[in-house]
């Protein structure tokens, strides 16, 4: 009797369990699209105020923006008229502050080319000095070159002028970048580049110290940093999350140690809109450094 | 557990807590517990106040843990970067960590205070240590992998933490675990500290199980990946060993084999050897930290 008693309530636990990550997946994916999530899913803060308005009176969500759309905008034939290049430049003005080194961590299973070269293309117009495209399969990395040409296609799609935003390939060593030649680098990233990356530096160093070149106690935070720093890329400011899975996923991890990690619910699809809002979403942050 | 808070959970909690258990359990959250200074602020009463209201919602949360069933917690107390603070909040600090720290001996679960911590001290002193090992003659340089790394950490007796949970809405790792929670799952929760609930360490519980099976399945991807790289190395290790003695490189299969299996147990006996000296390093260091005048 007692023992039937505990299954009946062990089936009746699990069925409850199973209801609530049911209701839960709902909820989630309720709130999640379109808009940006400062954080992870909670829905005791979720903010409705569309975040492209706050703070940034010239700024609404505005259709027009996308690469692809025709048309003028509700009021301002000068903003329609406007080329787009030029109009992402602009905005990247009115931020307060913008990343230096942004890095795009894409979680999901499938994975757009297309979507990501526009992300990067748009990081690159709005002033974004460094960009890092990472995901944990290495499915980027493998197809670098693929991503590349998206990049480049995506420029001309644009009709960006080709002297201000032509291109050289970065001379690569273990990475393999591109260098647009209006100031900002690309770097494609997977977990070799990660602890994988820790550890060959390790070796590096215990290799010059077998060889006794080194002793074990010159090895400090700042050396390591230096025998990690990788194509003068700083570290990154911003990384931008993509998909349902809250982890990093093997994203280098030394480089992230002041990164502001936003989540955003997919990268397939993105708009500009969302896009800029996520980094209205930075600007607004005070990194307090122990203060 | 005389100093973690009395008090069992309320009917609804323990019946909430229940359902919880009919997921996965998470073995081991770490915590950034921020939010301390915040909530002094908005309460009007000194930041030494908010660091020990902080510290009883640590009692607290520790008890809710033993209750969920997990048994290893890591705390993010004091970093060096926290030394910017003014000397009296500094004092003041780590006077209130020698008190209520003082009796934790005893327990049986687990609980991990960093102190004076960044992730990225901690990394360095992992690879110093190994550097150490090959300037004792106890390790090559192609010793070093990851599964070393981690042993030479400060935390290598514990497991890699399931959940890192960061309060007040910031949304950084800053320095913290960076090693350790490459496959964690990040909650970042915006509630203050000090007004950290049961429902908030619930709702952080339940999305790791939403994560648990995407986290597990990356997690095996990336040990695969990390095995099959080992073996490569290995395998050109052995290639070169053949070359360098004159012999053929594709030879026999079985020669190859053994010579794969001697070049791994041999590194394993190396690691052996290393770590146990490690060990005695730091067993030595400790009780002359214990011996020194105070």
């Amino acid at each position: 009797m007692a023992r039937l008693q505990a299954l009946i309530q062990g089936v009746l636990r699990a069925l409850l369990w199973r209801a609530l990550q049911a209701l839960l997946c709902r909820h989630r994916a309720l709130i999640s699209a379109p808009r940006v999530r400062p954080s992870t899913w909670s829905w005791i803060w979720w903010l409705p105020k569309p975040l492209a308005n706050r703070g940034n009176p010239r700024r609404s969500p505005d259709p027009h923006l996308h690469p692809h759309s025709h048309g003028y905008p509700h009021g301002d034939p000068a903003l329609g008229a406007m080329h787009p290049g030029l109009r992402w430049h602009l905005d990247g003005r009115t931020l307060h502050k913008l990343p230096v080194h942004l890095g795009l961590l894409i979680t999901e299973l499938e994975h757009s080319f297309s979507d990501v070269a526009s992300i990067v293309v748009w990081c690159v117009a709005v002033g974004i000095s460094y960009v890092s495209v990472y995901d944990h399969q290495g499915i980027f990395k493998r197809n670098n070159s693929r991503l590349m040409e998206e990049i480049l296609k995506r420029q001309e799609l644009l009709g960006l002028d080709c002297s201000r935003y032509s291109v050289e390939l970065a001379e690569s060593n273990d990475k393999d970048g591109l260098v647009l030649n209006c100031g900002s680098a690309v770097q494609v990233l997977s977990p070799e580049d990660g602890k994988a990356g820790i550890v060959r530096a390790a070796q590096d160093f215990c290799q010059l110290v077998a060889q006794q070149q080194r002793r074990a106690t010159d090895l400090n935070v700042d050396v390591f940093d230096d025998l990690l720093r990788s194509q003068g890329f700083p570290d990154p400011d911003l990384v931008l999350k993509f998909g349902s899975v809250d982890s990093t996923l093997g994203f280098p991890p030394w480089q992230i140690r002041l990164t502001e990690i936003i989540s955003l619910p997919s990268h397939l699809n993105l708009n500009y809109e969302d896009f800029f809002s996520a980094l209205c979403l930075y600007a607004a942050s005070e990194p307090r450094l122990g203060k | 557990m005389s100093w973690i808070k009395e008090g069992e959970l309320s009917l609804w909690e323990r019946f909430c807590a229940n359902i919880i258990k009919a997921g996965p359990v998470p073995k081991h959250i770490a915590f950034i517990m921020d939010g301390n200074r915040r909530y002094a602020k908005k309460c009007q009463v000194e930041r030494q106040e908010g660091h020990s209201q902080g510290f009883n919602k640590l009692a607290e949360t520790l008890r809710w843990c033993l209750n969920l069933g997990i048994l290893e917690v890591t705390v993010y107390a004091f970093s060096i970067e926290n030394f910017k603070r003014s000397k009296s909040e500094v004092d003041g600090l780590l006077d209130l960590a020698r008190q209520k720290f003082s009796c934790l001996m005893e327990e049986q679960c687990f609980l991990n205070v960093c102190f004076a911590y960044t992730s990225r001290h901690e990394i360095t002193n992992a690879v110093r240590e190994m550097a150490w090992g090959v300037e004792q003659g106890l390790l090559e340089p192609s010793d070093v992998s990851e599964s070393l790394l981690d042993k030479c950490l400060y935390s290598n007796h514990s497991p890699h933490p399931d959940i890192l949970i960061r309060t007040s809405g910031e949304v950084r790792l800053s320095d913290f675990l960076l090693w350790q929670t490459s496959h964690s799952c990040l909650v970042f929760q915006p509630v203050l500290w000090p007004e950290y609930t049961f429902w908030n360490l619930c709702e952080a519980i339940l999305q790791f199980q939403m994560n648990h099976g995407a986290l597990q399945k990356a997690r095996d991807m990336y040990a695969e990946e990390r095995k099959r790289h080992q073996l490569e190395r290995d395998q050109a290790a052995v290639t070169e060993q053949l070359l360098r003695e004159g012999l053929q490189a594709n030879a026999d299969a079985q020669l190859r084999r053994t010579r794969l299996h001697k070049l791994s147990a041999k590194r394993e006996e190396r690691v052996q050897g290393f770590l146990q000296a490690l060990e005695l390093k730091r067993a030595d260091w400790l009780a002359l930290l214990g011996t020194a005048p105070a």
